[in-house]
């Protein structure tokens, strides 16, 4: 088992690093296509804005890759946080940006309808399966918490959906379409439930 | 470490703090933690990311990094160590194109502003520069403005209570809290599990902190989240026992590049 990290420069990485090295699982942190042609499994990490990260992505290639290691090499790919939300059609942070494409769902800022909903949502919170084959949620109880920090989440099919939470809203908390998975929570940040997550996708897929 | 009433206690470096108390067992039992680095004159960043970086390896919850913050350069530095949140104090006051160029780079969750306080003769004073500058704004209007400047979160710390372990300012807090849009850390006082959950009890809060070690030794940190939890607290529940079974769950035999 080889994990890879796409690197392109959107992110926060060392916590997703050591946690797989927590779990004993070997990685590499690259945007060299072949390395990430060689790798059993593929973890698109990002913090900051859709628009600046699907442009490096572009500009380095790396959508282009991307796509085919999901959709033609099968490997099985986890989009963490902003790295979730590229996995969808599009975004409408700092105007209107395309996404990856790979997951049906649009992401969007948390409009919040009640009072005393803060946004960024930062925090732990539980989150609810949607479906009961997912396989990142496998052998959680249905309210396990994680850790999020966001202002916008994705609007996605039902089939997609995996995991909910609650933010004055139901959100979709992860997806998961054939080998295309994604969390908006950080799993490296959350406690041993993240690792027990981290270790779903890797041993499952 | 800083201490009573923000006079400085020096007792050991991350290694000695990792040794001491076992510290990935407490980490376990918390939701964030904050490192500050509160070593007075220049402050060696580079050193200072080393430490974090040490503390992330083995604790896997976010991490909040600040004290002496002067540019995007130290920023860099504490993110790419596995900070995930940078804490900001007298740049809030004397830096403020600083703060705002980290929000727009980084988003409001990344930046987290620090507030120190003082209660006295009724009204609720702000400093800044460790707690030795008082500032013309009060308490209230400064929150908001933070609010305003963007912000994705505030650390509420009172300069009386720190240290003594009495239990944190509340009654004075509580008319201005409740309209406060980002969420509030509460912090200075702590001494006791019964303080932490007062504190939720009484002020629209959405966390609490303590750097009061001494007082939450051994079991102390999940003892006090489990009474917590008992008291109806709405705190995240995790499962303990899974952390030592995961532990080089795949025995990874190349080491990783």
């Amino acid at each position: 088992m080889k994990v890879a990290i796409i690197n392109y420069g959107m992110g926060n990485i060392y916590s997703i690093q050591s946690a797989l090295r927590y779990l004993g699982c070997a990685s590499v942190y690259s945007n060299q296509h072949d390395v990430l042609y060689e790798a059993t499994h593929i973890i698109l990490p990002g913090v900051g804005s859709f628009n600046k990260a699907m442009k490096n992505l572009q500009e380095s290639g790396l959508d282009r890759i991307l796509i085919d290691l999901a959709l033609n090499e099968k490997k099985p790919l986890l989009g963490i946080c902003l790295g979730m939300q590229l996995l969808g059609q599009s975004s409408t942070e700092d105007g209107y940006t395309k996404g990856l494409g790979l997951v049906e769902g649009t992401v969007e800022k948390f409009t919040p309808q009640i009072s005393g909903i803060k946004i960024p949502h930062v925090g732990f919170n539980a989150v609810h399966h949607s479906r009961e084959d997912s396989l990142l949620l496998k052998g959680f109880s249905g309210d396990s918490d994680f850790y999020f920090t966001h202002s916008y989440r994705m609007i996605c099919s039902d089939e997609s959906c995996a995991g909910e939470a609650i933010n004055g809203e139901n959100f979709a908390a992860c997806v998961e379409k054939g080998n295309i998975f994604g969390t908006q929570f950080h799993p490296e940040k959350s406690q041993a439930n993240g690792l027990k997550l981290l270790v779903n996708f890797l041993e499952n897929t | 470490m800083l201490s009573r009433n923000f006079r400085l206690q020096k007792v050991g470096d991350a290694r000695w703090l990792k040794q001491s108390y076992d510290f990935s067992k407490i980490a376990f039992a918390i939701d964030e933690l904050v490192i500050l680095n509160v070593s007075r004159g220049e402050k060696n960043i580079k050193r200072y990311a080393d430490n974090i970086k040490e503390i992330v390896d083995t604790c896997f919850i976010p991490v909040v990094a600040g004290g002496g913050i002067q540019s995007m350069e130290d920023v860099e530095t504490l993110l790419s160590a596995g900070a995930d949140k940078i804490l900001v104090n007298t740049a809030l006051v004397k830096d403020v194109e600083l703060v705002q160029a980290l929000i727009e780079r980084y988003g409001s969750q990344c930046v987290i502003g620090s507030v120190d306080f003082k209660y006295a003769d009724g009204s609720l004073d702000v400093y800044i520069e460790n707690g030795s500058e008082k500032i013309a704004v009060g308490l209230k209007d400064y929150i908001s403005s933070l609010v305003e400047l963007g912000v994705g979160e505030i650390l509420l710390n009172s300069i009386d209570k720190d240290g003594t372990g009495q239990g944190y300012c509340m009654a004075p807090l509580q008319s201005i809290l409740e309209s406060v849009s980002v969420p509030v850390i509460l912090s200075g006082g702590a001494g006791r599990y019964r303080h932490f959950i007062e504190a939720f009890q009484a002020l629209h809060i959405d966390a609490v902190s303590t750097a009061n070690l001494f007082n939450f030794i051994g079991d102390g940190f999940p003892l006090s989240r489990d009474k917590m939890i008992k008291a109806g607290i709405n705190l995240a529940i995790w499962d303990r026992s899974e952390e030592q079974h995961l532990k080089n769950y795949f025995k990874m035999e190349a080491p990783d590049v």
